[in-house]
């Protein structure tokens, strides 16, 4: 059998102490993966750090696209080199690389064009606030009601793609906050999701995007491109 | 039909030969693109007729059944704004999007040039 290419893009912002962990981890666990880093026009020496890791590809952007940019570069980097699979793992250490092998177990047992690594799904390590599982919630609710799907994390980054899901998301992939539509956007194109119960790491640097101030502008902005990717019918 | 000149219709007067001529100059300089120019124009134009003929806005609320007049003015003024506000979030959305798009094919561009050069230095080295 021919042997299937693999890449992992790490979309990265201000990661540089980060980074080089998260490479490590990849290379331990998943070797056969290639790696992209994809950065969003950090302000720290994220680019000049994954330099470092040997034979690891930097994507540098020359402005802040945010993270549905960034990872759009990396959907358009692994179609124009042929990769089969394209596994996301966010530059901040919270998805663990050796659970990839589940979610490729997941794809190959269900034959889903993407699978999601869900926190919630069979896994009871993961806190996190009230204000976030509420969405959370909502989100699953919209998702039953519009495409008739179980989803117990759509806001998960912790992605694994085929070649379909790659060729369609490089054309079309939302800016901000990119992953709830994007559930919609592939499902109305007739590709199946599945989902997989994964276990992540609570932040180490950093915080969430989200802030409280911000989240009601995120719980909106969402929800009307979840609608608005629904009703669509040509992209 | 002007009958003697107000000192507010003078000040319309003002208002709108200055915008129409700023206009002039600044699509004249391709500050502005004419295409944008154009509803501009129209607006300048609008004030300066409405400045200039008094009982047109008499005119057009009557039509419009609006009691007081000046409100007929502001209410077509602001529908103008929001046009304009409008074709502005337009333009804005679509330069984004061409912005995103060129900036992931530089990145990219860069990556593929930065590779191109190290195996033609490898070649050198041969």
């Amino acid at each position: 059998m021919e042997q299937k290419k693999s890449l992992v893009v790490i979309p990265a912002y201000n990661e540089q102490n980060n980074i080089l962990k998260v490479i490590w981890e990849i290379r331990q666990n998943i070797p056969d993966y290639d790696i992209l880093v994809v950065n969003d026009c950090s302000k720290d020496g994220t680019s000049e750090t994954a330099r470092k890791a040997e034979g690891v590809k930097v994507v540098d952007l020359p402005c802040n696209l945010g993270i549905g940019g960034a990872v759009q570069t990396g959907f358009k980097y692994a179609l124009a080199h042929g990769y089969d699979y394209m596994v996301q793992i966010d530059g901040d250490g919270q998805h663990i690389a050796k659970e990839v092998v589940k979610l490729a177990d997941a794809m190959a047992r269900t034959g889903s064009d993407m699978v999601i690594g869900s926190r919630f799904l069979d896994v009871r390590s993961f806190r996190t606030t009230w204000s976030r599982r509420l969405g959370i919630r909502l989100f699953g609710l919209l998702f039953r009601v519009l495409i008739r799907k179980k989803v117990t994390d759509s806001t998960s980054g912790f992605r694994l793609y085929n070649r379909k899901s790659i060729e369609l998301l490089s054309k079309y992939y939302p800016d901000d906050y990119p992953e709830p539509d994007a559930i919609i956007l592939l499902k109305k194109h007739g590709l199946e999701i599945g989902e997989v119960g994964v276990e992540m790491r609570e932040r180490e640097h950093g915080s969430s995007s989200i802030t409280p101030l911000k989240s009601p502008y995120y719980m909106a902005k969402v929800i009307l491109s979840i609608f608005f990717a629904y009703i669509r019918t040509r992209w | 039909m002007a009958g003697s000149l107000y000192s507010v219709q003078l000040m319309g007067v003002v208002f709108s030969l200055i915008l129409i001529i700023s206009v002039f100059f600044m699509v004249r300089a391709r500050m502005i693109r004419e295409k944008y120019s154009l509803v501009w124009f129209l607006i300048g134009l609008f004030t300066l007729v409405m400045s200039v003929f008094r009982n047109l806005i008499d005119w057009v609320s009557n039509l419009l059944g609006v009691y007081y007049a000046p409100s007929a003015f502001f209410a077509i003024l602001i529908a103008c704004a929001y046009l304009l506000l409008l074709s502005m979030s337009v333009s804005i959305s679509g330069l984004k999007m061409q912005n995103k798009a060129l900036s992931q094919e530089l990145g990219l561009t860069k990556l593929k040039l930065e590779e191109l050069e190290k195996k033609l230095k490898e070649g050198n080295a041969d």
